[in-house]
């Protein structure tokens, strides 16, 4: 029996209405935008419901500011090279993720960590609060990809208005996961897949605009075609050449699947089964648990195992049936900040398809292995 | 019998076009997003809703949900298109 518990990269266990809509797009649906006969209209009205349903879900006041990404990768860097400019001053967390150092490395941005501390978010409010002063521009993700720890996203934000910086949120792991709400927290910009939470195929993401974007790509848009600049409004702005008419038609399954459950609900399950698998193994003084609070950590649990690499560890496991992610996670600066750069971690992400059974057998297996 | 009148209204882009078709059919008003003629766009390819009744009423509802940006027009006898006020 294969457990899936890599769902902090992908989610591979998605609501069953997924597949189908993403097998009837590829043969109803033509390129959205790109003529008025009915396949491209029935595209053009699927990916319209994909902005609305995005819109409600994460309290964006008009659709088109929904902009459909590739991946949430692509989605920041939209967002990072839209406002940082090289020298600009931008505060990170310590938990942030590649896809945020190294937009910023590119585009030369002078950077500034603060909030180093595992699961201690009054620290991380306090070193932010000391930090902003002069900062340009905050990027900041909202559940650490490598640990989960839930940073104070709100609280990040209201530092943020007060002295009149711009927020980028990466809510990589949030979006599906926890309540992230654009109208509360007034964000620029929040970057995310589609392909996680949201449990849309690969291929997909958002970008929720709070003000208009600079084009990383540029092209055709199905608009304003005689002009040589792109398109000044949004979502065309941003969103050069085909889309993915069928990523997107799975992706509006899975948000609607969102919708129905509720955030809430997903959230109680994988704190349970977070619960469940530290009860089974924080015992055994051959694993090292990295565990916060369940207000200050979502379902992903890193852990590492005394005498086991970590890949060697993941690898393992996966010869086992077990699914899991070992090393940085493509987030070293997360491990440094936790102490775990030179030896890396094992996750175990959740989903709310996993159940407890699942989580015994992972836990046994892992068990079994350990030297 | 008298042709029906063809009106169009523009919109700067497909996602708009399609929010205000969803708001005219909400409002009882039967529409239809077209690519926009050529000769009405003067930065190349775009979208218009098509009417051919409740051109009026159609006219209000978008202007009352914040969704009327664009031109107005309607096409004569001859097939050309006049600007609608």
């Amino acid at each position: 029996m294969t457990i899936y518990l890599d769902h902090a990269a992908t989610s591979l266990l998605k609501p069953i209405g997924v597949s189908q809509a993403v097998s009837n797009a590829m043969r109803t649906m033509a390129s959205p935008g790109r003529g008025s006969h009915r396949p491209a209209l029935r595209a053009a009205d699927t990916v319209l419901d994909c902005r609305i349903a995005a819109a409600e879900l994460f309290h964006v006041e008009d659709p088109e500011h929904i902009v459909f990404t590739f991946n949430a990768t692509h989605a920041l860097n939209l967002a990072i090279f839209s406002l940082v400019h090289p020298g600009s001053r931008v505060l990170i967390s310590g938990f942030e993720h590649n896809a945020v150092t190294r937009p910023l490395r590119a585009v030369g941005a002078d950077v500034r960590i603060a909030g180093r501390r595992l699961f201690d978010r009054q620290a991380l409010i306090d070193e932010f609060a000391r930090a902003i002063p002069g900062v340009d521009h905050v990027v900041c993700t909202h559940v650490s990809n490598a640990f989960g720890y839930i940073l104070p996203i709100r609280e990040i934000a209201g530092l943020c208005r007060k002295h009149g910086c711009s927020l980028i949120v990466d809510a990589s792991q949030s979006a599906g996961v926890l309540d992230v709400d654009q109208r509360e927290l007034g964000a620029d910009f929040i970057a995310m897949p589609g392909h996680k939470g949201l449990f849309g195929p690969q291929g997909t993401g958002l970008l929720l605009c709070g003000r208009e974007g600079r084009p990383l790509l540029f092209g055709g848009s199905g608009s304003d075609s005689r002009q040589q600049n792109m398109p000044a409004y949004l979502p065309d702005r941003l969103e050069a050449g085909t889309q993915n008419a069928c990523g997107i038609a799975g992706l509006l399954a899975g948000i609607r699947y969102v919708k129905e459950v509720g955030t809430a609900a997903i959230r109680e399950h994988e704190t349970k089964l977070l619960r469940y698998m530290c009860s089974r193994l924080k015992k055994d003084e051959r694993i090292e648990l990295f565990r916060g609070e369940d207000e200050t950590q979502s379902g992903v649990l890193s852990l590492r195992c005394r005498g086991l690499d970590s890949e060697t560890a993941a690898g393992m496991l996966g010869e086992k049936g077990v699914c899991v992610r070992g090393g940085l996670h493509c987030a070293p600066l997360a491990h440094e900040s936790a102490g775990t750069l030179e030896t890396g971690t094992v996750r175990f992400s959740f989903s709310p398809f996993n159940t407890e059974e699942e989580i015994e057998t992972a836990c046994s297996r892992l068990r079994e292995m350990l030297p | 019998m008298k042709q029906m009148d063809l009106f169009l209204i523009m919109c700067r882009s497909l996602t708009h076009a399609q929010r205000s078709l969803r708001l005219l059919e909400h409002n009882g008003i039967v529409a239809a997003v077209v690519k926009a003629p050529q000769e009405l766009r003067s930065n190349g390819c775009g979208y218009a809703l098509r009417l051919y009744r409740h051109f009026e009423d159609a006219v209000r509802v978008l202007r009352t949900g914040g969704l009327l940006q664009g031109k107005l027009y309607r096409q004569t006898a001859d097939g050309q298109f006049e600007e609608a006020v």
